[in-house]
């Protein structure tokens, strides 16, 4: 008789899990199904281009390197002869970025963002590191704010003009709080990072133009 | 006949256990069945956390800081930024401290919900597990939406925070926040007076009172032995001291205890959630700190009450952008080092029970 109990306890058990049968299920099938990601979150770096020319909105300034705190970012742009920067290398090695959106924060050019994007898969590690074409490429259809401001190439040549001693106390003017204490701390370092597009421009003219001079 | 010679022996419990909520190795020291000496091993988790902090800026730190105690990270960016604005003397907007408040208590209300998770799952039950990890995807995507990940957030800045919440954020949080309250009924339900969960639980791991203060141990194992301590009512941070809620505390301090007053933390940090989401002003998010960032030179130590108890970082700073000593405590490595003199005597089944509700995770006791 035993087994008669023990099969209606069976029935009345799978009887439950039979109501959860018609419920709607909270997983999804992944590779097939994929998750909308919101707005905003933190996927692959990729790197912004002009909404009209394609070109690279990337000035080569250098406050994401900066920024970064895991050293993912490698990033080389030698200025040319009109002492305007050419971006030359952007490499971002994916295996040693960690996702904190810093280098995101720190451009003021609309050039770098993190993507929603999150699948990135591979066989071998050095795929994980992209170069600059791929990294335009992954950034193409990317939507984006142009919070950039249109006067930016008039401001930026004002610095050049002006010789290295006199940037110093000019940057430090700018920026009245922290900037003046930090240049005098450290003289090698750039002024503080700024806020308005054109300031970085300022400080990175002075850095390699005393550079070329040793 | 004599009596049977019996010889103690050891086990080693870990370090890849799962159990042991991350690698923790306990040399078990083992009469029989009965366990009568513990040894906990550390450091398989070790990753320098400080160390790395002193190479780096003090912005730069904070996504470090998010892997110091990768369950409730909310709290490790919040006690960084904090030393930091102490030290430096900055005023964080008030629609900041808002967002803080709100942020470090649905992440105490995730954190507690993993708890309830996994202790009931080292004790053979599934479905708590998987209930407390469904209404925890809630809050995490609460997170997820509004500053962009779900584990390592980065979220809470030096003088505020990183992004201002969007507009769904309000009302989606008050419905998780509904579901969650009425959850908390199921989570009762299937083990308050499970005879199993009981007989595991009431009684096993009695953690007096003296020996737990004389350890350090801090949060809700603290208070489960009937301290009435907590660093949010008893030494204010944040804007704490404005909301009506209060302090949970048990008296027995056993594994039971431990459990019941965590679920009934749920309830109250639902009710800080509510009230800070009504009080909820406009206004700035951050106030305004350089990239740079260069405190004076001095020290600080800034503490919070963290889900697993008093969670501390000490700066040394020499008035360059990065600090010259990082030094993190977190609750976990007081509590396992109270472990061995509380935990033995029982089976090892016991010591599970004990080790599971102590809610101990590795990578805040090695760094």
């Amino acid at each position: 008789m035993g087994v008669f109990k023990n099969l209606k306890e069976l029935i009345k058990g799978m009887g439950i899990t039979g109501k959860h049968l018609g419920r709607h299920a909270i997983t999804i099938q992944y590779p097939e199904e994929k998750w909308t990601m919101p707005e905003g979150s933190r996927g692959v770096v990729v790197l912004l281009s002009d909404k009209k020319t394609g070109e690279l909105n990337c000035t080569g300034c250098g406050l994401c390197e900066k920024a970064c705190p895991t050293g993912a970012i490698d990033l080389d742009a030698p200025r040319g002869e009109d002492k305007k920067r050419v971006l030359k290398k952007f490499v971002v090695d994916n295996a040693l970025c960690c996702f904190c959106g810093l280098c995101e924060e720190s451009c003021n050019f609309c050039a770098i963002k993190m993507d929603t994007r999150y699948e990135m898969s591979v066989l071998d590690k050095k795929e994980l590191i992209w170069d600059m074409g791929k990294l335009q490429e992954m950034g193409k259809d990317v939507d984006y704010v142009d919070t950039r401001k249109k006067k930016k190439p008039k401001v930026a040549k004002k610095p050049v003009v002006k010789p290295t001693e006199d940037a110093k106390p000019e940057a430090a003017a700018v920026n009245p709080g922290d900037a003046k204490p930090a240049a005098e701390a450290a003289p090698d370092k750039e002024p503080e990072a700024p806020k308005s597009p054109d300031k970085p421009a300022e400080g990175d003219d002075k850095k390699t133009e005393s550079g070329g001079e040793n | 006949m004599g009596k049977l010679k019996t010889e103690e022996f050891v086990v080693n419990m870990g370090p890849v256990h799962p159990a042991t909520h991350g690698v923790c190795r306990l040399m078990l020291t083992m009469d029989g069945e009965k366990v009568v000496k513990i040894e906990p091993v550390i450091g398989y988790l070790h990753r320098a956390i400080e160390k790395v902090c002193e190479n780096r800026t003090y912005p730069q730190c904070i996504p470090m800081m998010d892997r110091f105690e990768y369950v409730t990270s909310m709290s490790t960016n919040q006690v960084f930024s904090q030393a930091c604005e102490r030290l430096a003397e900055i005023e964080v907007p008030e629609r900041a401290e808002y967002l803080r408040v709100i942020m470090l208590e649905l992440n105490r209300i995730a954190s507690h919900l993993i708890f309830y998770g996994t202790t009931a799952m080292d004790m053979g039950a599934l479905t708590p597990f998987l209930y407390g990890l469904r209404e925890r995807e809630l809050i995490i995507d609460l997170f997820e939406m509004t500053c962009g990940q779900r584990l390592t957030y980065n979220y809470i800045r030096i003088g505020g925070v990183s992004k201002d919440i969007p507009k769904e954020f309000i009302p989606k949080c008050r419905e998780a926040l509904d579901i969650i309250e009425g959850k908390l009924v199921d989570y009762e339900g299937l083990l308050n007076e499970n005879p199993i969960w009981l007989i595991r639980t009431k009684g096993i791991g009695h953690l007096p009172a003296e020996l737990a203060t004389s350890f350090g141990v801090s949060g809700p194992v603290l208070r489960a032995s009937g301290v009435d301590y907590d660093i949010r009512r008893d030494d204010p941070y944040s804007i704490y001291d404005r909301f009506d809620w209060k302090v949970a505390v048990c008296q027995n301090g056993d594994c039971y205890d431990r459990y019941l007053l965590r679920l009934e933390e749920i309830r109250q940090s639902i009710s800080i959630v509510r009230q800070a989401l009504d009080g909820l002003p406009e206004g700035n998010i951050k106030a305004k700190v350089s990239p740079k960032f260069k405190p004076p030179v001095g020290e600080v130590y800034s503490r919070i009450e963290n889900s697993r108890g008093e969670m501390g970082v000490y700066i040394q700073s020499d008035g360059t952008t990065k600090p010259l000593r990082v030094k993190c405590r977190g609750g976990s490595y007081n509590q396992l080092q109270a472990l061995p003199y509380f935990g033995t005597g029982g089976l090892v089944a016991d010591l599970v029970a004990i080790f599971a509700t102590l809610d101990v995770i590795l990578p805040e006791v090695d760094r």
